[in-house]
């Protein structure tokens, strides 16, 4: 079953200002059980690439959080999810995408990502 | 020593004032920054009295003189990007500590007097006029010129502080009250965000000249790309990531057409120049940059927010001043570093000067030409609150930087750097000084 997890950087990654719960091993696990894994984020599409490379690790996508639902169409999968640490925004705009949504704590605890 | 507001005589409000009475008869000399950071880590040699010093000193010995020749200071008391120590959050007793105390304890951590400062500043002995300066490094700018003009001081250090706190900025003061008192009940009643007013001006500038939100591309990049040099900035310091098309075209909007990257990043910074007469400049360690006017903009709009006709003819208005007072044409300017946090604002303050001979309405195609520093019409060479955070001080300290040679990676090389404009923020309400690299 194919699962699309798209990550929050700021409040949400370890790498993010400030650090949140997720880390990149988190990440890397995920990637390694075939989860389609990106950012999405209000930093420039720009900045997260480079930010993905700078650690070296791979990602599928990257986007803005507005445009959640371009994504879902982008990628065919079974469950979408969304990580991120303002209800505002990250919640708002997963929600209205269609997409699952967990709290960076909840995520960090989460057997996908373990 | 008592300090209080600089007079309303001291600023340069109307038209028809003639040439300044001290045209080049007043210079900067001096330019000290603190560190930038993203927000405070409530650590005492972060916080924002202590960035505070940091600048203050670094401008003294930037000037190469010894602090008892300093005898003046203009400073701005409010250092609120828009967080508020939270009424339920203890009060920060270590870095309170750390500091020779005033009797009020968030003096230093979230607002700055003259009186902490000199407490803290033992070297500044001589002092013996100072003055507050609302909002803005413009507005103390202007302040600063006039006084040293006036003879009220003749060596003075020019202050402009911002904190940042940590959590969510805008949600505490009286955003967080169940009411809201005075005039601001009215503006704030519909929770726009800050940039509302300005995205409904430029909604209306697109209407009526045809032009579109993506015109704005060239200067963001142009922007952000200068402020990548501005070794003292924000993005330069800790994320040096330059912005694509795509990047500022797909963003999100915060009130249509105003994006995310139309609006500037709030962060914890300070900076300070020192001021002084022509004739003292001439023995100190920087070249001096005069002071060829200060201008002053005072209007009051007719509504909640100003129209797009009354940020045009106050614009326009400014430029007149500006010119006025400094004895030149809009042909005399090297360069222009007009007020950008939000971008928004700059085509207006562009227009409103006639930069290049452009007319109302021609800003954004402007934009499409060459406006990089080493062009022939450079646009913003300091990248401004774009290029490197809120601060509303960039667009001055590159000025002074320009005029001394000194820009490093942003000086401009399509023309020669002999006379600058900076200034701002708002289009209506704001303060602008023109700067000249010889005095007269």
């Amino acid at each position: 079953m194919a699962i699309l997890i798209s990550f929050d950087i700021d409040g949400t990654m370890e790498i993010g200002d400030p650090p949140g719960a997720v880390t990149l091993e988190m990440v890397k696990t995920a990637r390694a059980r075939g989860i389609i894994t990106g950012s999405c984020s209000d930093r420039p599409m720009s900045a997260q690439r480079a930010l993905w490379e700078e650690y070296d690790v791979e990602y599928d996508f990257v986007c803005y959080k507005h445009l959640l639902s371009d994504l879902k169409t982008q990628f065919e999968a079974e469950e979408y999810y969304h990580v991120g640490d303002r209800d505002d925004l990250d919640r708002k705009y997963a929600i209205k995408a269609g997409f699952g949504f967990f709290w960076p704590d909840e995520a960090a605890a989460n057997p996908l990502l373990l | 020593m008592a300090t209080g507001y600089a007079p309303s005589s001291m600023y340069r409000s109307r038209e028809g004032m003639g040439v300044w009475e001290h045209r080049g008869k007043v210079a900067a000399v001096g330019v000290g920054h603190s560190p930038t950071e993203r927000r405070w880590d409530e650590k005492p040699e972060t916080s924002v009295g202590a960035w505070s010093i940091m600048a203050l000193r670094n401008a003294i010995a930037d000037a190469g003189i010894a602090p008892d020749q300093v005898d003046g200071i203009v400073i701005v008391p409010e250092t609120t990007t828009g967080a508020f120590w939270p009424d339920d959050k203890p009060l920060p007793q270590d870095v309170i500590e750390a500091f020779v105390q005033t009797n009020d304890p968030l003096d230093g951590i979230a607002k700055l007097s003259v009186d902490w400062l000199l407490k803290n500043m033992p070297e500044l002995t001589n002092i013996n006029y100072s003055v507050y300066a609302p909002v803005c490094m413009s507005n103390a700018l202007n302040v600063a010129a006039q006084v040293v003009g006036d003879g009220l001081a003749h060596t003075v250090l020019v202050l402009k502080a911002w904190h940042n706190l940590q959590g969510r900025y805008y949600q505490g003061g009286q955003n967080a009250q169940d009411a809201i008192g005075g005039t601001s009940a009215m503006r704030s009643l519909w929770g726009a965000p800050a940039c509302y007013g300005t995205a409904l001006q430029f909604a209306e500038y697109c209407r009526k000249y045809g032009k579109d939100h993506n015109m704005m591309t060239p200067f963001i990049i142009n922007s952000r790309r200068n402020g990548l040099m501005f070794p003292e900035g924000y993005w330069a310091q800790h994320r040096p990531e330059e912005l694509t098309p795509e990047d500022y075209q797909l963003a999100r909007w915060i009130a249509k057409p105003a994006n995310l990257f139309d609006n500037d990043i709030p962060i914890m910074c300070a900076a300070s120049y020192l001021f002084t007469t022509a004739e003292r400049a001439k023995d100190m360690k920087q070249k001096p940059v005069y002071v060829l006017n200060h201008a002053d903009s005072d209007a009051v709009p007719r509504g909640l927010t100003p129209t797009l006709d009354e940020v045009e003819s106050e614009c326009a208005l400014t430029g007149r001043k500006i010119y006025e007072g400094a004895g030149i044409t809009a042909a005399d300017l090297s360069f222009e570093n007009m007020y950008d946090g939000f971008t928004q604002f700059h085509q207006f303050h562009l227009e409103g000067l006639g930069y290049r001979g452009i007319e109302i309405g021609d800003a954004l195609d402007f934009y499409q030409t060459d406006i990089s520093i080493e062009g022939p019409n450079p646009v913003s060479p300091s990248g401004g609150n774009i290029g490197s955070g809120r601060s509303r001080f960039w667009m001055h300290t590159d000025s002074i930087q320009q005029l001394q040679g000194r820009a490093g990676g942003r000086q401009i090389t399509g023309v020669n750097a002999e006379i600058g404009v900076s200034g701002g923020p708002m289009p209506l309400g704001g303060n602008y000084t023109v700067w000249s690299a010889t005095p007269d």
